[in-house]
């Protein structure tokens, strides 16, 4: 078999990734929202569905968010993973209460549950696209998160591309010095046994080469002040000076609360329960 | 000394936990506010540590027995603190990658302004970019920047916070010599301009001379004199006894019996044009004095040969060794478009060739010897290593005929031991006699003593003899090198380039990336320009640096005693110290005509401060 | 200079050992954080690379590399590794890498919190093979047992009177208790015990001094852990069991949720509040933990001026 060049599994794949993952926003309405007000809103959605087993409000809430999820502008391979994986995951369940004698009533089960955790995913796949990972940092920070969580989040954004390339190279040390296995084996399992083994081994020098690193790294950042920001607090004022509540951010969240009570209000008006179904 | 001291020891010393001797002993010294001044001297000599006193990070980061007094800008350091001192004293990082923990640029830079609570962050951040002329970055991820645009960052990171003075770490140890002089440009305007006190640790005595005031030379924890830097200079022959040889151009300077140690090529050019007549007179003692002396090249090809490549020089043509067809390679951009980095790259490699493969940052040099290793395949065109297209057999087992050395010798540190490390191949490809291998390559690299360190724990220029180590045991028909000499202090490299020099009875064909103009003139018998995703040219050294245009697309600094003939008007221009001198009594130098030469005197390094915010990592 | 004696003639004004030697520094507890922040999080990222490999209902891929937080753990201070790793996880590959989940993060940041900090606990000595396999296994078995728990409350909870649904609690159970099985022997004995036996003693002794940190020794007391005396043992205790207490109301909170009105007569609102507390207790608590071990530090030089 001939080698081709493929574009992924490369440092500049995860390059690619962490630039999509930073220009998030796909100018969704959501990303132009204050993000503690996103996360507000997320909590909202997320935590409603498990208030009822009414069906009908249940079907209204997944609405909701599938509308959420448009304006957010979720980008059609996501959208696919999440409905193939909520859908199979339903199967399974109902294919192995079928073996231990359910019925229809497990199927009215299931679709309870799949209603309520299909809403509260496109609640998170809505709000989480549309915040990069610095604003959501920063949202948290303002929410009292530790500190140590902002850091991490702008450590591992600078640390990703370095950490993935440094494997990379270790890997192909390993690839180019090691023996190739002289059978393929069943299935290529040989070469499979030959590859975990070297993703295993590689990280001996990993390990020591990051620790080496990560010594400068800390050293560099008492210097810059980070122990410092955890006992001052004006540092963590000034980052977050940017944070504020817009016109957009009220009406958003006030919509979204309207039309949830609507949802509930309809749904006291046409309940719909799973022994209902049952009759 | 006119300005008052901002750094001032009193009889410091300092014990790390743990360990049975001082690392500091009764060091005493000033430094003087507005100094740039160079610390100097041998590993182990605690230069470091010594800085790091400077900003509080000893005793209070590094905690141990601390005793003396160590002021800085009047605060006494032991009853102050880190966070205090940081913003009088600012530290850039040997590996200053690792010092930089935000995505961009701008929030690298106001990092330390914010967290310490300063308003003004956004202004001073600004001063910052502006003071180092690097704002047209400020909006570019940290993991897009060049090695030197790196640097900067973290330089302008510092100064953010205001200090009096900033200490820079080696800050040749990681860059190209091109970056590293610009670097130095910077500091300079730093140190003049805008008052600031530079201390920065160094190997490279072309450097000190050329910019520093005054130098620091440390041995066994404590400073042996402190001096300004023509004093310095002159001194040569000590700071060559602490493993600091003297700049080529005093090296040539002291052979044709110049009395004052000149510090940069313009002030050698000036002192050899009015010592010239002199020197005729005296050239037969001195060129005399100085054969024999730098034996590692063995002799200069004569003056005829300086024009072809050592391949077509032959009646026939050499064997291909390796060869690259309509290659044509890249990566894939943000938006999903295919960079080229390679566009219908033609090369041919014969046995013999020792090529330097020379080029901008960018411009595909680490690409095309991972093609070349099989590490990669071309996404067109095809590459053929020992008759072999590397697409039909995987890189594993073209690694029988072909090595490639990576940059970092750490990454090539798999092992607990360079000797297993070295072992690694032969032994788990069968290779017949693998321990006698390991134990002769281990021989040739003199590194006997440390075989079973981990090579971590070796020094720079021992790390970089152990992955060579690593490559020969491979016995490959071709040997690819990515900056061999990067990061080296110049003993080791003269080390590293002697080894190369003895590689071409075991090795068909070695090729070298390199920044490093030296090894280029020392070494190669052929070099390739890369350019615009092609070799642009193909031509022996000599003819390089005649081309001084070429250098300078090239992001090339040629070594300074090449710099010297050719402001001296030499052509081809020398190569080596010993060309230099010879070659300098057959010289008529012509008084009248200073200037034309002048003018190329540094010619990557003007071009470079232009086009340096323009230019893509 | 040379021929004299060397003496010290400046005054001492300190010796740096006015801690206790077993316990780390707080930049040393900064780097070990870090280091297993990163390499966790790499570890992860490189099985993200690794295509799944499911057969039916049952994933047979590989959960993590559990040999790289357990490493760490039995090598430095199971405390700081805990609170790292599983951090590296959430930031590099789904917060990253854009596909973060909210409050599941939370969910998976405190399983695996407590299984490094309970696993890594056990080995008290780094060259014994029975411990370092008795951790990797621990790993596994706490992370995915609380996992399976939540699950499964999820649907108890979720839908109305589950346990009445013909089948369902049985399948449910079933698949549960296959995928742990699985989990079990993939990613804790082929990638937990046995790379685990290779890289701990390859490591011990070997990455302490790069990061200025005397390696462990049997019988010492663990870092992490620290001294073994008084309000410390007494946090992380407290810590331990706020945190245990948490991810079962972490299955309820998505329970926060069953809020039928006799749910809510059964246990009133209280317990509304009892997951709140949980969760500020559990960041106070390290909050309070971090900035104690720094105020210690910044102290000492001082204290022992004039020694």
């Amino acid at each position: 078999m001939a080698r081709k060049t493929r574009d992924v599994i490369s440092v500049e794949w995860i390059k690619l990734e962490l630039m999509r993952a930073a220009y998030a926003t796909r100018g969704g309405t959501f990303s132009r929202m204050d993000p503690r007000m996103v996360l507000l809103w997320y909590a909202v959605m997320a935590i409603v569905p498990w208030f009822t087993h009414n069906l009908t409000v249940l079907a209204g809430l997944f609405l909701l968010n599938a509308v959420a999820v448009i304006l957010a502008r979720v980008g059609p391979l996501l959208l696919f993973l999440f409905v193939f994986g909520i859908g199979m995951e339903a199967i399974y369940i109902l294919a192995a209460a079928w073996l231990f004698g359910g019925d229809l009533g497990t199927l009215y089960a299931l679709s309870e549950l799949t209603l309520k955790l299909g809403a509260i995913s496109m609640a998170s796949m809505a709000a989480f696209v549309s915040l990069d990972p610095e604003k959501l940092s920063d949202a948290l920070l303002a929410l009292r998160a530790p500190a140590l969580l902002a850091f991490a989040v702008s450590y591992g954004y600078r640390m990703l591309p370095i950490l993935v390339e440094e494997f990379n190279t270790v890997f192909d040390n390993y690839r180019l010095r090691s023996a190739p296995p002289r059978r393929a084996g069943f299935l290529g399992v040989n070469h499979l046994y030959r590859w975990v083994r070297m993703a295993i081994l590689s990280f001996y020098p990993i390990f020591l080469n990051t620790a080496l690193s990560v010594r400068t790294t800390v050293e560099a950042l008492e210097t810059r002040g980070l122990t410092y920001a955890t006992v001052d607090d004006r540092g963590r004022r000034i980052r977050l000076g940017y944070l504020k509540v817009r016109p957009l951010d009220i009406l958003v969240l006030t919509v979204s609360i309207l039309l949830v009570v609507a949802v509930f209000v309809t749904g006291q008006l046409w309940p719909i329960f799973r022994t209902d179904l049952l009759g | 000394m006119p300005a008052s001291p901002v750094i001032s020891l009193e009889n410091v010393s300092f014990r790390y936990p743990g360990t049975a001797e001082d690392t500091l002993r009764n060091v005493t010294l000033q430094i003087a506010e507005g100094d740039f001044a160079a610390v100097v001297g041998g590993n182990g000599s605690a230069k470091t540590t010594l800085c790091k006193t400077f900003n509080g990070l000893v005793p209070h980061y590094w905690s141990g027995e601390f005793s003396g007094v160590a002021e800085v800008c009047g605060i006494d350091t032991y009853t102050s603190s880190v966070a205090q001192l940081s913003s009088q004293v600012g530290y850039v990082y040997q590996d200053f990658a690792n010092q930089l923990v935000r995505p961009t640029v701008r929030d690298e830079i106001a990092f330390a302004p914010v967290n310490f609570g300063h308003v003004d962050h956004a202004e001073r951040t600004r001063e910052a970019l502006e003071m180092l002329r690097i704002t047209d970055l400020s909006e570019r991820f940290v993991w897009q920047l060049s090695g030197g645009q790196a640097h900067l960052t973290a330089l302008a990171s510092v100064l953010a916070l205001r200090p009096r003075v900033v200490v820079v770490d080696e800050p040749v140890a990681e860059l190209d010599p091109a970056r590293a002089q610009e670097i130095y440009q910077r500091l300079e305007v730093l140190n003049e301009q805008f008052g600031l006190t530079i201390v920065t640790i160094e190997h490279h005595a072309e450097f000190i001379a050329r910019f520093a005031k005054s130098v620091v030379l440390m041995a066994d924890g404590a400073p042996v004199w402190h001096l300004p830097v023509q004093d310095a200079v002159n001194r040569s022959h000590e700071l060559a006894e602490h493993g600091i040889p003297a700049p080529q151009i005093v090296q040539a300077a002291h052979r044709l019996g110049l009395a004052d140690a000149p510090r940069t090529v313009p002030e050698a050019a000036r002192a050899l044009r009015a010592h010239a007549p002199v020197a005729a007179t005296a050239s037969g003692t001195a060129s005399g004095a100085v054969a024999g002396t730098r034996s590692g090249a063995g002799p200069r090809p004569s003056l005829e040969q300086f024009t072809r490549p050592a391949a077509e020089q032959a009646s026939a043509p050499l064997p291909v060794v390796a060869r690259a067809t309509a290659v044509q390679h890249g990566y894939r951009t943000v938006h999903g478009r295919l960079h080229n980095v390679l566009d219908e790259l033609d090369v041919d490699l014969r046995r013999g060739d020792r090529v330097a493969l020379v080029g901008g940052n960018g411009s595909g040099k680490t690409t095309l010897l991972k093609l070349l290793a099989g590490i990669l395949v071309p996404r067109s065109g095809d590459v053929e290593v020992s008759g072999t297209n590397t697409r039909k057999k995987s890189a594993g087992q073209l690694a029988d005929h072909v090595a490639y050395l990576w940059q970092q010798p750490q990454q090539m540190f798999l092992k607990e031991s360079i000797r297993s490390d070295i072992a690694l191949f032969p032994r788990e490809r069968g290779v017949p006699g693998w321990e006698a291998i390991v134990d002769d390559t281990l021989s040739q690299v003199r590194l006997d003593d440390f075989a079973d360190r981990d090579g971590r724990s070796l020094s720079g220029g021992q790390q970089r003899r152990a992955t060579l180590a690593i490559g020969l045991a491979m016995r490959p028909d071709v040997l690819l090198l990515d900056e061999p000499t990067a990061s080296l202090d110049i003993a080791s490299r003269d080390a590293v380039v002697r080894m190369l020099d003895q590689l071409s009875g075991t090795i068909a064909c070695s090729v070298v990336a390199t920044h490093d103009m030296t090894l280029v003139s020392e070494w190669a018998n052929r070099v390739l320009v890369m350019e615009g995703g092609r070799v642009a040219s193909d031509l022996s050294p000599h003819e390089l640096f005649d081309q001084p245009d070429l250098l300078t697309r090239a992001n090339l600094v040629p070594p300074q005693i090449t710099q010297l003939g050719m402001s001296l008007g030499m052509t081809p221009p020398p190569l080596d110290v010993r060309e230099f001198v010879d070659r300098f009594d057959g010289l008529k130098l012509q008084h009248a005509d200073l200037h034309p030469a002048s003018a190329d005197l540094h010619p990557a390094s003007s071009a470079e401060m232009r086009a340096y915010g323009t230019q893509d990592a | 200079m040379s021929t004299t004696q060397y003496q010290r003639a400046g005054q001492l004004r300190g010796t740096g050992d006015g801690l206790n030697p077993y316990a780390l520094t707080t930049p040393q507890k900064l780097m070990v954080f870090v280091l297993s922040m990163a390499l966790f999080g790499l570890s992860n990222i490189i099985l993200e690379i690794i295509p799944d490999v499911t057969i039916g209902p049952f994933d047979f891929s590989i959960a993590y590399f559990v040999f790289v937080p357990l490493t760490m753990a039995a090598l430095f201070s199971p405390f700081w590794v805990a609170l790292g790793a599983p951090l590296g996880e959430i930031i590099f590959t789904d917060l990253l890498m854009g596909d973060f989940s909210g409050l599941a993060e939370i969910e998976g940041f405190i399983q695996m919190f407590l299984a490094i900090f309970i696993a890594g606990s056990v080995i008290r000595n780094p060259r014994n093979r029975a411990q370092i396999a008795l951790g990797a296994l621990l790993i596994v078995f706490i992370d995915k047992l609380l996992s399976a728990a939540v699950d499964l409350s999820k649907v108890w909870i979720g839908v109305e009177d589950a346990e009445y649904v013909e089948g369902l609690p049985e399948s449910m159970l079933l698949l549960e208790g296959v995928g742990f099985g699985i989990d079990l022997i993939i990613s804790g004995f082929l990638f937990g015990i046995l790379p685990a036996l290779w890289l701990v003693p390859a490591l011990h002794g070997r990455i302490e001094p790069l990061m200025g940190m005397r390696p462990r020794v049997a019988g010492e007391p663990i870092p992490g852990q620290g001294k073994s005396s008084g309000p410390f043992v007494g946090a992380v205790v407290l810590l331990a069991v706020a945190s245990f207490f948490f991810a079962f109301l972490e299955a309820w909170d998505v329970s926060v949720g069953a809020w039928e009105p006799e749910l809510l007569e059964q246990f009133g609102m209280g317990f509304l509040w009892v997951s709140v507390a949980a969760i500020v207790v559990l960041v106070a608590v390290a909050l309070v933990l971090f900035r104690a071990a720094q105020k210690k530090d910044a102290r000492t030089p001082t204290h022992t001026t004039g020694v």
